[in-house]
């Protein structure tokens, strides 16, 4: 008998439909008119999810490995989402990528005439042919293909067999499970890095930094814990996790958010040390359009965004989570959430929004180049975008709560997850 | 009055079921017994509130050697390069929160560190060689099949006659006198 609350996936998944039409309308508007803001919009809507996706892709087989004790009844919900994630690689990265106006606007070292503020044309950038054995477009929309095939691989299998456990009540499965995800880790770490190296390192392809995808998998973490908490909660009130949530599973979630802030900020902070004390122009210059106006010389409203997510996005959420009390009260645990799921959007829009736009006007911008701005319109398009993926995501959650059990019933570990104590 | 014998650590009281020493536990909280201790062979979760027990004050002290470790990773860094021996390095300022930050940041992990692991030897008063329990034949039980309950005799409710009828009303099998 499936939960009352799974009705409503085909309500979502209209709202999700609705809103993805008119993002993309607008996108295919942008790209029609050589505008890539538009597009970008639907590439951080997707972003935003997938990075949500692949954190709980990674939580689900980690605490498989580790065999955790506590995981089993939050972890069903994660494995209802995950089929998500290789179907958003496929209606959200796949498109902007395999259509060539949208991948020459949005991924510049693809359109081979695109004029860089050197006054070179990208066919002519050296730095590009030495990379073109990885940066190729047949090379690149194979990965971008290879990227939803192994999410999804490793996704149907998560799901097959712990499904398949709540009906024949075999043990087996969880052993299966067990090695699926020992292989599944570091399989999916590969794939996480390159999908991030992909899109978004590569939408700036001069710049690279080697702790790109360690940073993009902390983040995902981060973001897929806050989204937990916030997920938990709602179906502890009023949903299927009604009465079994307790005190001590908000305990080690909260536990789990406070280590991964601090990692978040260990990576963030050591990929701009590295930059910075290198010094090397090639690296810098990512950084310096990030925080300087190229016109005026004066701090832009990215060096605002780089200044919130520094105090919004580490100091506020870290030193909220430090108490014990924030970790075990409900809606304490939601404030943080919420704040770590505001300052993860902060990040995406500052690893992927920013660009040298190329002006060849030099008297009125010296450097050739001004950079792309934070506060336009279009930040209303991308949290359209959120939302339109977000109702996808939710729709096959709700559905996939309806066809299998929302408790993994017959789980070995079933009675100790929801007795778990700290 | 109260014939507390200063000889006396406290009395000692077996059970043999789990349920029976959880019961008990919430007992003896419910009286207001501050002084006091379950000795049992393993975990047994929800012991903490049955007892009343609060959250360890160890943390505070981490917090504490945290924030100490900070601010000498920042004064030990602005001292050396920008105080004591003024030096450019790559161009970079002579201090800012930038450079050194490594440095403050393996501080203020170390000092939290000594918070914790120091804290934990004082709020657990170690070391502490040897204990009154040792002696008592019944406690090397205690890590195999017998929970015991101490009522120990610098509680303020402590009297030995009446602590000990207490502890019988709790079902407790077998009663026994500590000597210090």
């Amino acid at each position: 008998m499936p939960h009352a609350l799974t009705d409503h996936w085909k309500k979502f998944l209209v709202a999700g439909v609705v809103a993805l039409a008119v993002v993309w309308c607008f996108a295919f508007n942008g790209v029609s008119h050589d505008d890539y803001r538009q597009g970008l919009s639907v590439l951080v809507g997707a972003m935003f999810w997938i990075s949500i996706l692949i954190g709980m892709l990674m939580l689900t087989m980690i605490t498989r490995v580790f065999d955790a004790g506590w995981a089993p009844l939050i972890r069903r919900n994660w494995e209802h989402m995950l089929i998500a994630l290789p179907i958003l690689i496929v209606i959200g990265i796949a498109p902007l990528a395999f259509i060539p106006a949208s991948r020459h606007l949005l991924w510049e070292w693809t359109n081979a005439g695109h004029v860089l503020p050197s006054g070179h044309t990208v066919g002519a950038d050296p730095i590009l042919q030495a990379k073109s054995w990885f940066l190729n477009e047949n090379f690149f929309l194979a990965r971008i293909a290879l990227y939803a095939v192994i999410f999804g691989v490793l996704a149907i299998l998560l799901r097959r067999w712990s499904f398949a456990q709540d009906t024949d009540r075999t043990a087996g499965h969880t052993h299966r499970l067990h090695a699926v995800s020992a292989v599944g880790i570091p399989l999916s770490a590969i794939t996480l890095t390159m999908l991030a190296f992909d899109c978004l390192m590569a939408l700036s392809y001069h710049w690279f930094s080697t702790m790109y995808g360690v940073w993009f998998f902390a983040l995902s973490i981060r973001l897929a814990l806050a989204v937990t908490v916030i997920l938990t909660y709602k179906l502890s009130n009023g949903g299927w996790l009604d009465g079994l949530l307790n005190q001590a599973h908000r305990h080690v979630l909260g536990c789990l958010m406070l280590a991964f802030t601090v990692f978040w900020a260990y990576i963030s902070f050591s990929q701009y040390f590295l930059i910075y004390t290198a010094n090397i122009p090639e690296e810098t210059f990512w950084y310096n359009i990030r925080e300087i106006d190229a016109v005026t010389g004066l701090k832009s409203e990215w060096w605002g965004v780089s200044m919130y997510m520094i105090f919004g996005f580490f100091f506020l959420p870290f030193l909220s989570l430090l108490p014990y009390r924030t970790k075990i009260v409900p809606g304490r645990l939601l404030t943080v959430a919420w704040i770590i799921v505001a300052g993860a959007l902060a990040d995406l829009w500052f690893n992927a929004v920013p660009r040298q736009l190329t002006q060849a006007d030099l008297t009125k911008f010296p450097e050739g180049f001004t950079v792309a701005p934070f506060l336009t319109s279009s930040l209303f398009l991308d949290l359209l975008a959120i939302i339109g993926f977000g109702a996808v995501v939710i729709a096959i959650f709700l559905r996939g709560a309806s066809k299998n059990e929302t408790i993994p019933v017959h789980d070995p570990r079933i009675l100790e997850s929801i007795n778990y104590h700290e | 009055m109260n014939e507390r014998n200063e000889r006396i650590h406290g009395v000692a009281c077996t059970f043999r079921q789990v349920s029976d020493v959880f019961h008990a536990a919430e007992q003896v909280r419910d009286a207001g017994w501050k002084n006091w201790d379950v000795h049992t062979p393993f975990p047994i979760h929800g012991m903490d509130q049955a007892m009343g027990l609060p959250r360890s004050p160890v943390p505070r002290l981490t917090l504490l050697g945290g924030i100490t470790g900070f601010i000498t990773g920042c004064l030990l860094t602005w001292y050396m390069n920008s105080y004591d021996y003024p030096l450019i390095v790559g161009g970079k300022p002579y201090w800012s929160v930038i450079f050194p930050f490594p440095v403050i940041y393996e501080c203020t992990i170390l000092f939290a560190a000594f918070g914790t692991f120091f804290g934990q030897f004082i709020f657990n008063r170690l070391p502490h060689h040897h204990h009154p329990l040792f002696d008592l034949p019944q406690f090397s039980r205690v890590s195999d099949d017998t929970f015991m309950i101490v009522l120990e005799a610098r509680d303020p409710q402590f009297h030995l006659d009446e602590s000990r009828n207490f502890l019988l009303s709790l079902g407790g099998q077998e009663i026994t006198v500590i000597r210090d």
